[in-house]
């Protein structure tokens, strides 16, 4: 009977100890993920955060620079470019439409550049994580101004071939993409593509600084 | 009551009425989604105000923003605010939000008494930050739908104008009586229009048709002060189509009442 006992007591605790390797396991793995999913948040939000404080230091073509890589790297811009241009996109050759990738890329990164252009030690701060439809979630963050309000920043991110990517950045409950999907698609209905890829061109031309 | 101010009342009334009558049925949506039956008219209005603001209150501003040091321009918002503060608190309770209501109550008697006439915001510091309700948030709350996009000086629905009606009966500046009502008024549009320069110098860098840029960012914008800053993540993911391979995005702009974009 003490045999049995002391068997069942074994049992329970090899069951007990895979139970909890199984539950520590898939804890670590989840908690893995979600770093994952905010990396491209993070990188992006150290970057501004560096062009900030390079700010007097530095020109505008050399912050230019930095923000690129970070944009190139962790924004989906051609499935960005798809949801902004809509059915109109199928409509488009490959060099159009390679060609609107590139301008859009310019100009968010030349609005970024233009935007963050001081720092006064302003931080984020990284809320939430919630996963959306699909494979899709929205990473929740605050921008956090020294003697202001917090200004909410939230991120939608995908997964695209293996790798995290930002399609949408919400800022204070404004979300870029369905703004330029309005913006744009208004100037294609009344004036054609051209005009838009003229506009965007000045448009670009207009942030960067005449040297 | 003066026969002027009566006068002023009906002035509000009727134009939203009559703007809710000729509209308010209407819930047509554009190429884009958004409810703007009225977007000739609303250009025009659009263009006119750009123009004059362009040319006559932009300057202004400016001027206003150069010559005040930015505690008196603080205090001169502060006083503003805190004139329209009851139209806040009473929506607040519209809304079922008791506790906020309470709050509200208590940052309004703070910042009348101790804040000098409102000059002063003594209660952000002390836990009382300041919240954004009105009559339209409350239509909205009660499941009214935003109806049309309306541009009048500023951008609007059909349902939000209403909080035209609450918000200058409750303003004790409505009842102010003699030569300084003009003056002040002045001040408060110029003191309005010196805290949007930041927004619409950002809005003239970025946007391509500011008339659809300011429309989408306003109806956004309202979407996110009804749900208090946690509107729905599902409201984000309408413009992605159905799938979410993205393979199908062309069709599911054939959908006219998703807010998907249709390009002729």
């Amino acid at each position: 009977m003490t045999l049995m006992n002391t068997q069942f007591v074994r049992l329970l605790k090899s069951i007990l100890c895979l139970g909890m390797l199984f539950l520590s396991c898939f804890i670590s793995a989840e908690a893995i993920e979600e770093e994952a999913i905010q990396a491209p948040v993070n990188e992006l939000h150290t970057t501004l955060i560096s062009i900030m404080q390079a700010a007097e230091k530095q020109s505008f073509q050399e912050r230019y620079d930095i923000m690129e890589k970070t944009v190139l790297k962790h924004f989906d811009s051609p499935l960005i470019a798809k949801v902004i241009l809509g059915r109109y996109w199928k409509t488009l050759d490959q060099t159009s439409q390679t060609e609107f990738i590139d301008l859009f890329n310019q100009l968010t990164i030349a609005t970024y550049v233009d935007r963050f252009d001081s720092y006064e030690g302003e931080t984020f701060k990284n809320l939430a994580v919630e996963q959306m439809k699909e494979n899709r979630f929205m990473v929740k963050t605050e921008f956090l101004p020294v003697d202001d309000e917090p200004i909410s920043f939230n991120y939608i991110i995908q997964s695209n071939k293996d790798k995290w990517k930002i399609i949408s950045v919400i800022a204070d409950g404004i979300n870029d993409l369905s703004l330029k999907r309005a913006d744009y698609s208004a100037v294609i209905k009344d004036q054609g593509f051209d005009a838009l890829i003229t506009t965007l061109k000045e448009k670009i031309s207009a942030l960067k600084p005449k040297s | 009551m003066t026969g002027w101010r009566l006068f002023n009342i009906a002035k509000l009334i009727i134009p939203t009425w009559l703007i809710l009558l000729a509209t308010g049925c209407a819930t047509t949506q554009n190429n884009d989604g958004a409810s703007d039956p009225l977007e000739p008219a609303n250009r025009v209005i659009f263009d006119v105000t750009e123009t004059l603001d362009k040319h006559l209150i932009k300057p202004i501003a400016e001027q206003y923003v150069d010559v005040l040091p930015v505690p008196v321009r603080t205090s001169v918002t502060n006083f503003f605010n805190n004139l329209g503060y009851l139209n806040v608190i009473l929506n607040d309770f519209l809304q079922g939000k008791f506790e906020q209501g309470i709050t509200d109550m208590l940052r309004f008697t703070y910042n009348s008494t101790f804040g000098i006439a409102g000059l002063f915001d003594v209660s952000t510091p002390i836990g009382m930050p300041a919240n954004q309700e009105d009559f339209g948030q409350t239509l909205a709350v009660w499941g009214v739908d935003q109806g049309s996009y309306l541009y009048i000086i500023a951008p609007t629905t059909t349902r939000d104008i209403t909080d035209q009606v609450p918000s200058t009966l409750l303003n004790p500046f409505f009842y102010m009586q003699g030569l300084i009502f003009a003056p002040i008024s002045a001040l408060s549009a110029i003191n309005t229009r010196a805290n949007l320069l930041e927004a619409t110098k950002i809005r003239d860098e970025a946007a391509l048709d500011p008339y659809s840029f300011t429309r989408e960012a306003y109806l956004q914008q309202r979407e996110f002060l009804i749900y208090d800053g946690n509107p729905p993540d599902t409201g984000y993911d309408d413009i992605f189509g159905d799938n979410g391979d993205f393979d199908d995005f062309s069709d599911a702009g054939d959908s006219n009442d998703s807010g998907i974009l249709i390009i002729e």
